[in-house]
């Protein structure tokens, strides 16, 4: 059993430390940005020669480890992090053509730099993992998470999920065609019958655990699947909603990773036509923009929203009033072949 | 598998009893550092492997290639049928640090927008790897992708061992790849921890590491789901733990690595006279030899017959712990154990020799160390059946 | 350039090159170690140093352990610009 006891969200709108997500925080010529914090309790020393990811990465996960002494592993998903320092590193082989390099862009471009350096600054040898599996590098952190906790499910682990726009991914994306031509505001954002989304990032940390108690959130069940067949990802749903839903009980919101590509509302489609009539609908791109752990974002927002049945009016595709959200379905999908459902049910 | 010194483990198996050593200048990579400094090059030119593996699609990168070359030959080996392969309960979990980054020229011009796209878009990150693999052998079990730098297939085949365990999967194909890119090189040259000579594991005159290339699969079952199939080796322990020192080096008394080592044996729940060889991470850079001889004389004591096989095929960064796990099983199955290459004298501090000639020796029970940068150390333990 | 002078500009490239977030190059004592209790420095820093002074000053220094002697504090950087620079 995997239960969610903290979380904390660095994102483009305002969601770290004194959270408010009723406001809403535009994206800029198509780029959703993080609002970064002051990094106090980072020392100077270390902070300076961070990559922005390791950063914002470090800075979500200090709340937590700062109240929480006893981790027992950081456990992180990222697909991009360390992109930016790793192209400068390569700036640097082309402008100086291999000659005499600094090493810090190349030591910062390592996807596991982040877990690293919480390793360090918590002096914290235990287990120590990087999943990199791109739009599923979140969903197997937690599955590995999961797995650590059925063996050990007194320890705690800070599950985390980091990724950034740095301008140079952004360019590579841009050229396959993943973002928007034309610049779109959040209210139109769901609403442009064209191609491609917006960029977005966050750095997003769960302190986790088998603890029962005092848990905001159970994370309930997961699954995965890589596919372009709209009739693969209904079997499987309905299978997933029949083995993991408790007998009686119904999904009560689907938080959906529809992004604004038209390309990609089919999916979106098939799983709304799956689930009950009778169920609450929000989407949560035109807060965080598209990246490939997006789909933390999504929990974090399914921890929130548990905790103060409370979704804001502009996550709302469609609503029904209840009394009682219990339990919440997340359905995402990366550039429309890494698919995942999520089940997060309330706990206490 | 494929590495610098053989193309399928039989091949490999033949130039280690031979001790072969297939670090040499570069002749395909262009790099300012083509012979400047040696490295565990495979000397199969990139297209050269699209045609032999009919690889020719566009996006396909060197380690695509390859990690399919390595993958097929574990598939044919296992004898796994098509219906296993697509199976929704058989993983797949890779890994690699330099993924499509081998492209530098293409990578520059995309990142910095240069022109209107190469066919490499989707093909730059460490995942694009074995969402390849997945694609063309339309898989539909698990699949994941791990970098915790030279840790990372060591890891992979430590999430793979855990999924079946925990019922996730019912078998798992395990492994890793990287190849030679003037990013990993000019980085680690950068870091002065690159050896203009061929490396020395474990010498007091080491001068740092050689830079290799290659891939390995392994194909993980149960127990009872291997009645009537050939079986190699058990991964009998495994344990992942991390230094906590610095981003790129190791502390002088190896915490990561002890408890790593440690960790696995706990596992094993075996006495550390048990193991009776160790496949070392072995690098021959002055930090991680020194490091890894403090916490091997730390857990043992009296350390077992170790030796390191970077010495034949160069660093091979992701790919390390996978080939390395193949060479420990090769160690295994054949009882006997290979030396490491170009050592004279032993570090003055530790004092520690590792074999260097080719004996049969009983082995029931081998350690296979990979330690990286972000502190990242894993071991593992292979058992005879 | 004058001895002066090159101290004020190597302080500020320092920083620049670094980093240093919380540090005014003024704030830099000539004597003032750059490793461990000093300005506390570490092992990458030394190697960003060596790239520093090859790009800046035309040094080349091949072994980072050479490298360190040179790299004590500012005086000792600052003789070793004027007696080897080559830009």
């Amino acid at each position: 059993m995997l239960y969610i006891h903290q979380s904390t969200c660095i994102s483009p709108q305002q969601t770290f430390l004194d959270v408010n997500i009723d406001v809403l925080h535009e994206p800029v010529e198509n780029k959703l940005k993080v609002i970064e914090p002051t990094y106090e309790d980072i020392p100077p020393g270390i902070l300076r020669r961070m990559a922005k990811a390791v950063r914002i990465g470090v800075g979500a996960a200090l709340p937590i480890i700062k109240n929480f002494s006893h981790i027992d592993g950081f456990i992180i998903g990222t697909s991009n992090a360390g992109m930016e320092d790793c192209i400068k590193f390569l700036n640097q082989i082309i402008q100086y053509e291999e000659g005499v390099l600094t090493p810090s862009n190349f030591v910062q471009s390592t996807p596991n730099a982040l877990a690293g350096q919480l390793g360090l600054l918590t002096k914290n040898k235990g287990y120590n993992i990087t999943h990199v599996h791109r739009g599923l590098a979140f969903e197997n952190a937690i599955v590995d998470a999961m797995m650590m906790l059925h063996d050990h499910p007194e320890n705690n682990y800070l599950l985390s999920a980091v990724d950034e726009t740095s301008a140079y991914n952004y360019n590579i994306d841009r050229l396959s065609g993943w973002y928007k031509k034309e610049v779109v505001t959040c209210e139109q954002f769901y609403q442009t019958n064209s191609t491609g989304s917006i960029s977005g990032e966050s750095a997003i940390a769960f302190l986790v655990s088998g603890e029962k108690v005092n848990a905001t959130a159970r994370l309930a069940a997961i699954h995965t699947l890589h596919t372009e067949e709209e009739m693969l990802i209904e079997k499987q749903l309905q299978y997933f909603l029949e083995k993991n839903l408790p007998a009686g009980e119904k999904i009560d919101l689907l938080i959906s990773g529809e992004n604004g590509d038209n390309r990609l509302l089919k999916y979106y489609t098939t799983v709304e036509n799956i689930l009950d009539d009778n169920i609450t609908i929000a989407r949560f791109k035109h807060m965080a923009g598209e990246y490939a752990t997006a789909s933390a974002f999504a929990v974090w927002l399914s921890c929130q929203i548990l905790q103060t049945q409370y979704i804001p009016l502009h996550m709302l595709k469609k609503s029904i009033p209840q009394s009682n959200t219990k339990n919440i379905l997340v359905y995402n999908n990366y550039k429309g072949s890494q698919h995942s459902f999520i089940l997060i049910t309330k706990e206490n | 598998m494929i590495s610098a010194i053989g193309n399928t483990v039989a091949e490999n198996r033949t130039a280690l009893q031979e001790g072969k050593c297939g670090i040499t200048s570069l002749s395909l990579l262009s790099s300012k550092y083509a012979g400047i400094m040696p490295f565990g090059e495979i000397k199969i030119t990139t297209e050269e492997l699209k045609k032999k593996l009919n690889a020719t699609e566009p996006g396909v990168t060197r380690t695509s290639l390859l990690a399919l070359h390595a993958f097929n030959e574990a598939i044919n080996d296992s004898k796994l049928s098509s219906e296993e392969i697509i199976s929704f309960d058989t993983a797949l979990i890779g890994a690699s640090t330099v993924g499509g980054m081998c492209l530098t020229d293409e990578l520059y011009n995309d990142a910095n927008k240069k022109d209107g796209g190469s066919e490499y878009l989707s093909s730059y990150d460490c995942a694009s790897v074995n969402i390849y693999l997945q694609e063309r052998y339309k898989m539909n079990g698990p699949v994941n992708t791990i970098n915790t730098a030279c840790s990372s297939s060591a890891n992979a085949i430590m999430y793979g061992s855990r999924l079946i365990k925990s019922g996730r999967a019912k078998r798992a194909i395990v492994g890793g790849v990287d190849s030679l890119a003037k990013f990993t090189i000019n980085g680690f040259n950068a870091l002065h921890i690159l050896s203009s000579d061929i490396c020395t594991p474990f010498d007091e005159q080491r001068k740092g590491l050689n830079l290799g290339e290659g891939a390995a699969f392994l194909i993980l079952e149960k127990e009872e789901d291997t009645i009537g199939k050939k079986i190699y080796a058990v991964v009998s322990g495994y344990c992942n733990s991390n230094d906590s020192f610095h981003p790129s080096s190791l502390s002088d008394e190896g915490d990561g690595p002890y408890l790593a080592m440690k960790g696995a044996l706990d596992m094993a729940n075996l006495r550390k006279d048990e193991i009776s060889f160790i496949n070392a991470h072995g690098t021959a850079t002055e930090n991680n030899d020194a490091v890894e001889s403090t916490a091997m004389l730390r857990l043992f004591g009296k350390v077992p017959a170790f030796a390191s096989t970077k010495s034949n095929i160069g660093h091979t960064l992701a790919a390390a712990g996978a080939i390395e796990a193949v060479y420990s099983i090769l160690n295994l199955t054949h009882q006997e154990v290979y030396p490491s290459l170009h050592y004279n004298r032993p570090i003055t501090k530790t004092g520690l020799v590792p074999v260097q000639t080719y004996q049969k020796m009983p082995l029931q029970h081998v350690m296979s160390n990979s330690f990286g940068f972000a502190g990242n150390c894993s071991s593992l333990i292979f058992s005879t059946i | 350039m004058e001895t002066a002078a090159l101290k004020q500009q190597l302080k500020k490239q320092i920083v620049e090159f670094l980093n240093l977030l919380s540090i005014k190059p003024e704030d830099i004592k000539d004597d003032e170690p750059l490793f461990g209790a000093g300005l506390g420095l570490d092992s990458i820093d030394s190697l960003e140093l060596i790239v520093l002074l090859g790009r800046e000053y035309g040094i080349e220094i091949k072994d980072p352990k050479e490298g360190r002697k040179i790299l004590v504090d500012i005086n000792t950087m600052v003789a070793y610009i004027e007696q080897h620079r080559t830009k």
